[in-house]
C-alpha cells in the first residue's frame, strides 16, 4: 500500500470507531552513506525509512499507535490499539489537537540537487586522502564519512491541519587517529551543510590538529581554576540541560525552574535562543510535533527566563500559548516538548581574548559522558574532560583525565563572558566559548 | 516473516555485480512503553517496526540498504540498489537455503501483547505508590513498562535461513527526593529476556522502596572531596566498569581497524591477575541474551580475560574477514536499520577469592561505590568515565556517610591492572548500551571489587 491508500483506509477506520479527533505523524527519510578506511570504500550504505505515528483523543485523552508495516490488517490495528490505549490514560490535563489558522514560516527553496553516489564516495576519498597529509604521523584507523539525506515531515488532523517540511544537506566527518611513541589519540572533525560548499581540506586539519594537539597530554592537580570552555564542551552541555526549559518537565517537578518564569536564572550575559528557521542551520523547520507554527523566541534573555518551552498540553495548564515546542523524538515517539536550534548569544571576544584575561586557568575543549554524568533534575553534573592548561595568558600543554564538577543551575550564574565564536554541534546546540572563575577540577 | 522465494530471490539480486556473501535480515518488532507520574498514567508509547536490510560483501568491502517495508517489491528494489553500488559480475550462481532450527533457551511464559495494559498498570502503580509513600521528601515518582517483541529473520548467501524471537520487559522507577530548592534522585530498572512472569521475580513495592531510599539517602549527603583514592564498587550495575573501561575495546569493531587499546593484544597480560572476564549471550532470559546473534550466528560464552590474559575479542563476521577470524557470535544491531557490528551480550568479571568484608576493611581512605549510573568511554584511548549514583566515604576499613556528586575517570587499560581485589558474589544489572549499530540491551556484571588507585571527581 501506498502512505495515500493506508492513510485514507486509516481515517476510514478512525471513522468507524466513532472517532472525532485524530491525526497522523509521517516522518521520511532516504540517506546514503560513504564510509572510508585506508583510502578505500570500506563501507557505502542507502537507507530509505518511513513511518507513520496515529494519535487519537477519547474524552480529552491521548492515544497513539505506530507502524511501519502499510497493510490493511495494519490500518485496522493501529486504530484499535490507539483507542485502547487512549482508554488507560488517567493524567489529569486535558490534550487536544490543534486548530488551522496560524500563519507557517516558509522554508527557503532548496534547488540543489542530491548528489550521486559517485561524488559522495569522490568527496570521502578526498577528505580521507587529505588527512593523511596534514600530518606524517596520521595512522590506519583514520575514517571518513560523507554523506547525504533528504526528511519529510507531514502532519494532518482532523481539523484539517494538513502541513509538510522537506529537508535535505549533506554531512562530512573526518576521523583522524594519529600515533606517536606507541599510544593513539583520536580527533574529529564535522560539517552539515551542502556538499560542494565543503571545504575538504579544512575538515581533515582541522580533525588531525584536534587529534595531534592531544599528543603527551598529561594530568592536572585537583583544586578550583579558572575555566575558559570551547565551544564545542559548552554546547555539549546546553545539550544535556535543555530539558530543564521544558514546561513538562517543570509541571511534573522535574526542572528546578518552577515559578522562575520572569526572574533571574543566569548572568546578565546570558541570552539563550531558540530558533526553527536559524539561518545557518541545515534543518530548519516551519510547525512543531502538533502542528502549532514554530518561531524564534528568547527563552533567557540578558539572564531573566523569559518562557518556558510548551506544547498544547502545558502551555494550557499553564493558562499560556503553546511555544510551537511539541517534539517527537521520533515518528513513534509520543508528544514531549524540545527546543529546536537552541543556543548561547554570541556577545563579543575570542577564547584567546579569555585566555589573556584568565593569566593561570583551564581551557576545556571536550566533556564526555553526559549520559552519566549530568543530571537535568539536579543540575548537578562531574564530567570527564580535557583541553589544555592556560598558562601565562595563554594556551598550554595539553590535559586530559580530569573533571570539572558542578551544577548547571550554578554555572549560568557564573557565566562571566561570552564570546563571538558560536560553533554547533550536531547543528542543532550552539555556544560560544565562556569564561566561567572558580569551577571545580579534579585531577591527580 | 518473509517466503523461502523471496528471500532467495532478493539474495541473487544482491550478489549480482561480484560481492562474495549476501544477508537478508528481516524485522517485525511490536513494543509498548507505558509511563506512570504521581501515581497516574500518562502515556503509552505502541509501535511496530518493520523492514528489511541487505548487506553484501567484497573481501572486506560492505554494501548495504535498508527499507521500512516487508512488500516483496521494496524488498527486491532494496537488493538491486545494494548490487548497484558494485560493478563485476556474480560470482555466486546457486543458493541453496537451509532452515536451521536454533533450541530457544530462553523460554518466555506469557508474551506481554497478550495481556491488556490495566495488569502492567495496577503493578506500576503499587512500586510508584510506595515509593513515594517511603518518605515526606520524595516529591515526584515516575515509573515505565517496557515491553518488547523482536521478530528477526536471517538468510545469507552461505544458505543460511534463521529465524528468533527475542521477547524482552523492564520495569523502571525513579523517584525525586527535594528540600530546600534541591533536587536528588533515586532509580532502579530491572529487565529480562522475559515475558510478564518478570512481575514474579521483583515486589513492586521493594523496588519503589529501594528508588527513594537512594534519593532520600543522596539528599542528605554532602559533595566528595576530589583526589585519587582506592574505590570498592558493589556488585551487579557496578560491572559497567568492566562494560566501558574494556568491553568496548575488545569489540572487533574497533580492534579489526586497530582503533582499539587492546589490538593485538591477545595472549598477553593485559589485566590484574585477579580478573576472569566473560561475555555469555547464552545465559538463559538474560536482558542481553541471544539465542542466534544478528548474523544468524548462534550466542557463545566466551572467556574474555583469564587470570588477567586476554583469551578473544567479541568479533562479527565483516571485521572477523579483516582480522582473519570467525565470528563469536557477537554480531548485534537495534533494527533492519542500523548495519550490525561486534557487540557485547551479558558481559561480567566473575567471581574471585575475596571476602567482601576484607575489601572494604582493607582501605583507609577511599570511596565505596555502592550504585553506579552510567558510562562511557573512548575505545582509541581507552580514556573513561563513569558517574557514581549512591557513594559512601570509607574510613579506617569501615563504609560512613554518604557523598553525592562523584564520578570516576581513568584509562581503561590502567584500571584492569588496578582491580586487586575481586569478591565471590556475582551479580548482573540491565542496561542499554549504545554505539554505531544502535542501541541494544546488555547486562553488566560482577562482585565487589578493590580498584587500587582512581580519580575521584567531585568538588
Amino acid at each position: 500500500m501506498t502512505y495515500q491508500e493506508f492513510k485514507e483506509a486509516v481515517i476510514g477506520h478512525a471513522k468507524e470507531q466513532g472517532l472525532a479527533d485524530y491525526e497522523l505523524y509521517y516522518t521520511e527519510s532516504e540517506s546514503t552513506t560513504v564510509e572510508i578506511y585506508k583510502e578505500e570504500v570500506k563501507g557505502y550504505s542507502t537507507e530509505g525509512s518511513m513511518g507513520i505515528c496515529f494519535r487519537c483523543i477519547l474524552n480529552d485523552k491521548a492515544g497513539y499507535a505506530s507502524t511501519e508495516n502499510l497493510t490493511e490488517e495494519e490500518a485496522q490495528s493501529l486504530v484499535l490499539r490507539a483507542v485502547e490505549n487512549a482508554g488507560c490514560i488517567e493524567s489529569e490535563e486535558k490534550t487536544f489537537l490543534h486548530k488551522a489558522g496560524d500563519s507557517y514560516g516558509v522554508l527557503p527553496e532548496n534547488k540543489e540537487e542530491a548528489p550521486a553516489g559517485t561524488e559522495l564516495v569522490e568527496a570521502a576519498l578526498k577528505l580521507q586522502k587529505e588527512m593523511y597529509q596534514a600530518d606524517p604521523r596520521v595512522s590506519d584507523g583514520t575514517q571518513s564519512y560523507v554523506a547525504y539525506g533528504k526528511e519529510k515531515y507531514a502532519l494532518c488532523n482532523s481539523n484539517g491541519l494538513d502541513l509538510e517540511d522537506n529537508v535535505a544537506y549533506a554531512q562530512a566527518q573526518g576521523f583522524a587517529l594519529v600515533s606517536q611513541d606507541g599510544e593513539m589519540y583520536d580527533g574529529s572533525k564535522d560539517m552539515r551543510g551542502s556538499l560542494k560548499n565543503f571545504d575538504l581540506k579544512d575538515i581533515a586539519e582541522k580533525a588531525v590538529e584536534d587529534a595531534v594537539s592531544t599528543i603527551g597530554a598529561g594530568g592536572v592537580d585537583s583544586g578550583k581554576y579558572t575555566v575558559v570552555f570551547g565551544s564545542r564542551a559548552l554546547a555539549t552541555l546546553l545539550a544535556a540541560y535543555s530539558n530543564i526549559f521544558s514546561a513538562e518537565a517543570v509541571q511534573k517537578g522535574m526542572s528546578l525552574l518552577k515559578d522562575k518564569e520572569g526572574e533571574k536564572i543566569a548572568s546578565d550575559i546570558v541570552t539563550l535562543v531558540d530558533d526553527p528557521m536559524y539561518k545557518d542551520s541545515c534543518v530548519k523547520r516551519t510547525f512543531d510535533g502538533e502542528g502549532v507554527a514554530a518561531y524564534a523566541k528568547n527563552v533567557v534573555e540578558k539572564g531573566v527566563l523569559t518562557t518556558l518551552l510548551h506544547n498544547l498540553k502545558t502551555a494550557a495548564k499553564a493558562g499560556v500559548r503553546s511555544t510551537g515546542n511539541a517534539s517527537k523524538a521520533s515518528y513513534a515517539a509520543t508528544v514531549g516538548i524540545s527546543p529546536f536550534t537552541f543556543y548561547l548569544q554570541p556577545v563579543e571576544g575570542t577564547k584567546e581574548d579569555f585566555f589573556a584575561e584568565t593569566g593561570e586557568g583551564i581551557y576545556i575543549t571536550e566533556v564526555t559522558g553526559l549520559h552519566a554524568g549530568a543530571n537535568p533534575i539536579t543540575g548537578d553534573f562531574s564530567l570527564s574532560s580535557s583541553g589544555f592548561m592556560i598558562e601565562g595568558g595563554k594556551k598550554g600543554r595539553p590535559v586530559k583525565s580530569f573533571t570539572v564538577s558542578g551544577n548547571f543551575f550554578e554555572l549560568l550564574k557564573k557565566i562571566e563572558k561570552v564570546g563571538a565564536d558560536l560553533e554547533f554541534l550536531r547543528g542543532k546546540w550552539g555556544a560560544p566559548s565562556v569564561l566561567v572563575r572558580d569551577m571545580a577540577i579534579a585531577g591527580k | 516473516m518473509l517466503s523461502q522465494e523471496l528471500v532467495k530471490e532478493a539474495l541473487r539480486r544482491a550478489l549480482s555485480t561480484g560481492a562474495d556473501y549476501a544477508e537478508v535480515f528481516a524485522e517485525h518488532t511490536r513494543s509498548k512503553n507505558i509511563n506512570i507520574i504521581s501515581a497516574k498514567v500518562d502515556k503509552i508509547g505502541d509501535s511496530v517496526i518493520s523492514g528489511v536490510g541487505i548487506r553484501i560483501f567484497k573481501g572486506t568491502r560492505c554494501v548495504s540498504g535498508s527499507v521500512s517495508s516487508l512488500a516483496p517489491e521494496a524488498i527486491l528494489n532494496c537488493a538491486d540498489r545494494v548490487a548497484d553500488a558494485m560493478d563485476g559480475s556474480a560470482q555466486i550462481l546457486d543458493i541453496v537455503l537451509r532452515e536451521r532450527l536454533f533450541g530457544d533457551i530462553h523460554p518466555v511464559k506469557i508474551v506481554p501483547a497478550s495481556v491488556e495494559n490495566a495488569g502492567k498498570i495496577d503493578y506500576l502503580r503499587e512500586a510508584c505508590i510506595a515509593a513515594r509513600d517511603y518518605s515526606d521528601e520524595i516529591a515526584q515518582v515516575s515509573g515505565s513498562w517496557l515491553e518488547v517483541d523482536h521478530k528477526i529473520m536471517i538468510a545469507t548467501s552461505e544458505g543460511l535461513l534463521a529465524q528468533d524471537r527475542q521477547i524482552r520487559t523492564r520495569i523502571s522507577v525513579t523517584s525525586i527526593a527535594s528540600k530546600d530548592g534541591e533536587n536528588q534522585t533515586g532509580s532502579t530498572s530491572p529487565g529480562a529476556r522475559k515475558g510478564m512472569e518478570l512481575f514474579d521475580d521483583h515486589d513492586p513495592r521493594e523496588l519503589g522502596r529501594k528508588a527513594s531510599a537512594q534519593a532520600v539517602t543522596m539528599l542528605h549527603a554532602g559533595y566528595i572531596n576530589a583526589g585519587v583514592m582506592p574505590v570498592a564498587i558493589e556488585n551487579g550495575f557496578g560491572g559497567v566498569i568492566f562494560h566501558e573501561a574494556c568491553g568496548h575495546s575488545l569489540e572487533a569493531s574497533c580492534v579489526a581497524l586497530g582503533q582499539s587499546q587492546f589490538a593485538g593484544k591477545l595472549g598477553t597480560t593485559i589485566a590484574n591477575p585477579k580478573v576472569t572476564a566473560i561475555d555469555d549471550g547464552t545465559i538463559p532470559n538474560g536482558w542481553g541474551s541471544i539465542n542466534i546473534d544478528d548474523e544468524g550466528t548462534p550466542a557463545q560464552r566466551k572467556v574474555l580475560i583469564e587470570k588477567g590474559v586476554l583469551k578473544t575479542y567479541m568479533i562479527d563476521k565483516l571485521n572477523g574477514r579483516r582480522m582473519g577470524m570467525e565470528s563469536t557470535g557477537s554480531s548485534r544491531r537495534q533494527s533492519y536499520q542500523y548495519d550490525p557490528t561486534s557487540r557485547m551480550t551479558n558481559t561480567y568479571i566473575a567471581a574471585g577469592e575475596d571476602r567482601d568484608e576484607d575489601i572494604i576493611s582493607s582501605i583507609e581512605y577511599g570511596l565505596y561505590a555502592k550504585q553506579m549510573g552510567g558510562g562511557s568511554v573512548n575505545p582509541v584511548t581507552g580514556q573513561f568515565n563513569f558517574a557514581v549514583n549512591e557513594g559512601y566515604i570509607i574510613r579506617n576499613g569501615r563504609i560512613c556517610e554518604p557523598v553525592r556528586g562523584a564520578s570516576l575517570i581513568g584509562k581503561g587499560s590502567e584500571v584492569i591492572q588496578n582491580i586487586d581485589m575481586v569478591g565471590m558474589n556475582v551479580e548482573r544489572a540491565q542496561g542499554m548500551c549504545g554505539a554505531s549499530s544502535g542501541s541494544i540491551p546488555t547486562d553488566v556484571g560482577q562482585p565487589l571489587i578493590r580498584v587500587s588507585s582512581i580519580t575521584v571527581g567531585g568538588r
